[in-house]
């Protein structure tokens, strides 16, 4: 069974001034173990409010998803223990150090083994030694990032989730992302990765999903996509499925 | 029960808002250092101002003016001269030179009044000043106070003419005994000042934290972090309500605790030699009572408080949105400073109006049992409601991850009272 399997998840919100909106339409997908999966699309296409619905942050109005073979609705803390959520969104405590931040996350995600050494091996891994014990809001952006990448893995999860993780980062912190997410498919963690930026996606996904106005128009490799749409570039297949949609 | 809350989560998640929170300074300085020196500052700040004004009245001469004064009592003019604080001044418009305060006040000597003129000396004086003005008010007390004197002295001398003493002409005399111990005035005066300032220390020190971890980490971005960790909701909300209610009840105890320790010293200058009188100590008994009560009190003020605020977006919308019901916190409290309030059982069935008075009367050493058991019951109740609406609230998916828009009473009216139940998990 795949580790992350979709099946007609669905998503709507209430909004005041637009009444029903909705944001996720009955998508299917799976994720295969240790690929990187992404899933590609404009702002505002669900690719956020599918991954908080994966992560458990938003709970479906419609469908189901499980991760590692736990419903995330019905077992959501099971399913925050198997991942690792990384977004923009998800600052790092301000106040507490580098190094009590990385702690912190691998006691309360409940890592299986010995958490100072694997704390440890993070701020080795992520060059974060020489600032582990500076609180983070004194920290720079780049050294954030890196923090914040460090406590998204400390408990080890098998599964990670990327929801457009090189937004307002600069050129080579962005580069630097890139890395780490391939070094994590190296490791074998299968991982789902969102973005709006066809070069990214182009590099770093094994499979792509095509999301518009929350659904997911294709899913298939880049030479699979190549092939059914006879474009050679991303940005090119993305626009022949979105103008298709139109 | 056992699969909702996992104690090792939440002491993990307690510890690290508590940690977090000894780092930032507003809730250092509102939840442990105002507490520790409002008292002594505040009171050092009172007997400054009453220092400073009465350095002022003093500073100034009153000018008077004499009309009329019988011959009979030339000495009293004299008795005027001497005095530091008065000038005797002349004018042609003594009530048009007091509005434009050329002259304080003028004294018109006037005949004696019909019963008393066979009298030989008597007179009257009729007082022209203008009490919306200090400086007229203050000269109109140094005159009366020079007159009563003058006048004294006048009928003892007369009386001794006549072959009478001082004691036969006084006849009778007003003695007071004050049958309070010193104890009981110390508890008296802690009774007074005590109830407000802990009640207004326990919002206090409450205020910053349920700001801080709810609006503050939607703010700072955070709230979505701490909605990743692997552990159900309720254990992340327990952990932030546990450390706000933590905070709360140490901004108390440590006002509680700095009160009896610098109350004595700090009241001196302004009670004079009487301190020595009085002794602030709280009868042993009363504390556990106390203790009790602050937790209760502090837990209500923080669910309260983390209601209030959880619909902010920023700590400065917090701020607004908290700000009412710190005011009515400690508004009610204010008016049992009223003297001659009895505790009855009307006021041990409103909330925090019932716990300042046992304070109060704990710090007497005086308890009222079944008035004592409605306020525990009365504020066990309002904490239960307020955990309650807390976990009503929290079923609203846009309410828990911000992105609802309007303030408590809307989400009132709409979704409790309304019963609209969109959104809800």
């Amino acid at each position: 069974m795949d580790p992350v399997v979709v099946r007609g998840l669905s998503k709507t919100f209430y909004d005041e001034a637009r009444g029903e909106v909705k944001a996720v339409q009955e998508i299917d997908f799976e994720c295969r173990a240790g690929e990187i999966f992404g899933l590609l699309g404009a702002n505002g296409a669900g690719k956020t409010t599918t991954l908080r619905m994966l992560s458990t942050i938003l709970t479906p109005t419609g469908g189901s998803a499980t991760i590692l073979g736990h419903d995330i609705a019905a077992e959501p803390t099971a399913v925050r223990k198997c991942l690792g959520f990384y977004s923009a969104t998800t600052a790092l405590y301000p106040r507490l150090t580098a190094r009590e931040t990385i702690e912190f996350f691998a006691r309360i995600n409940q890592y299986a083994g010995d958490v100072k050494q694997r704390v440890d091996y993070l701020i080795e891994r992520f060059g974060i030694s020489k600032y582990a014990s500076a609180r983070v809001d004194k920290l720079s952006t780049g050294m954030k990032q890196k923090v914040s990448i460090a406590r998204t893995v400390a408990h080890d999860p098998p599964i990670l989730i990327f929801d457009e993780p090189t937004v307002g980062l600069d050129v080579l912190n962005a580069l630097e992302m890139q890395d780490v997410i391939r070094e994590f498919r190296s490791h074998g963690k299968t991982i789902l990765f969102s973005t709006h930026i066809m070069s990214e996606a182009e590099k770093l996904c094994d499979r792509i999903a095509i999301i518009h106005a929350g659904r997911i128009l294709a899913c298939s490799n880049l030479e699979g996509l190549r092939q059914v749409t006879g474009e050679r570039y991303l940005e090119d297949i993305f626009v022949h499925y979105v103008r298709g949609q139109g | 029960m056992a699969n909702l809350f996992r104690w090792a989560d939440i002491r993990l998640l307690y510890w690290r808002e508590l940690r977090s929170a000894l780092r930032e300074r507003n809730i250092v300085v509102n939840g442990i250092l105002l507490p520790i020196f409002l008292y002594p500052l505040l009171l050092w700040l009172i007997y400054t101002g009453m220092t400073f004004v009465s350095g002022q009245t003093q500073g100034f001469a009153s000018r008077i003016m004499l009309e009329n004064l019988p011959q009979a009592h030339q000495e009293l003019r004299k008795e005027f001269e001497r005095d530091p604080r008065i000038e005797l001044k002349d004018s042609q418009d003594p009530t048009a030179d007091i509005r434009g305060e050329a002259l304080d006040l003028a004294a018109d000597f006037l005949p004696p009044a019909a019963a008393a003129a066979p009298l030989g000396g008597n007179f009257g004086v009729r007082l022209t000043y203008d009490n919306s003005k200090d400086r007229s008010s203050i000269a109109r007390d140094r005159f009366e106070e020079l007159l009563s004197r003058y006048r004294d002295r006048y009928l003892e001398h007369q009386a001794s003419a006549l072959g009478l003493s001082t004691a036969q002409l006084q006849q009778f005399w007003i003695e007071t005994r004050n049958v309070a111990t010193s104890r009981q005035m110390g508890q008296f005066i802690l009774g007074l000042m005590l109830p407000l300032f802990l009640i207004i220390m326990v919002a206090v020190g409450c205020m910053y934290p349920a700001i801080d971890s709810t609006a503050g980490e939607r703010e700072k971005s955070t709230w979505e972090t701490s909605m990743t960790i692997a552990t159900p909701r309720a254990n992340i909300i327990v952990a932030k309500y546990l450390y706000v209610a933590t905070m709360a009840t140490l901004a108390g105890i440590l006002n509680l605790t700095a009160m009896l320790l610098s109350v004595k010293a700090v009241l001196a200058p302004i009670m004079g030699n009487s301190t020595d009188e009085v002794s602030f100590r709280i009868p042993l008994a009363s504390v556990p009572l106390i203790l009790l009560l602050t937790i209760l009190l502090a837990c209500f003020v923080a669910a309260g408080m983390m209601i209030f605020a959880s619909f902010a977006r920023t700590f400065r919308e917090g701020q607004a949105m908290v700000s009412p019901f710190y005011i009515a916190v400690f508004l009610p409290v204010l008016f049992l400073q009223v003297p001659g309030i009895q505790f009855t059982t009307g006021l041990a069935l409103i909330p925090v109006v019932n716990v300042a008075m046992v304070f109060r009367e704990a710090i007497a050493g005086t308890f009222h049992w079944p008035l004592i058991g409605i306020t525990l019951a009365v504020e066990a109740l309002c904490v239960a409601l307020a955990l309650w609406l807390a976990a009503t609230i929290l079923r609203y998916e846009d309410f828990l991850i911000g992105s609802y828009g309007g303030n408590f009473a809307k989400f009132l009216k709409e979704r409790l009272l309304g019963g609209r139940r969109r959104g809800r998990q």
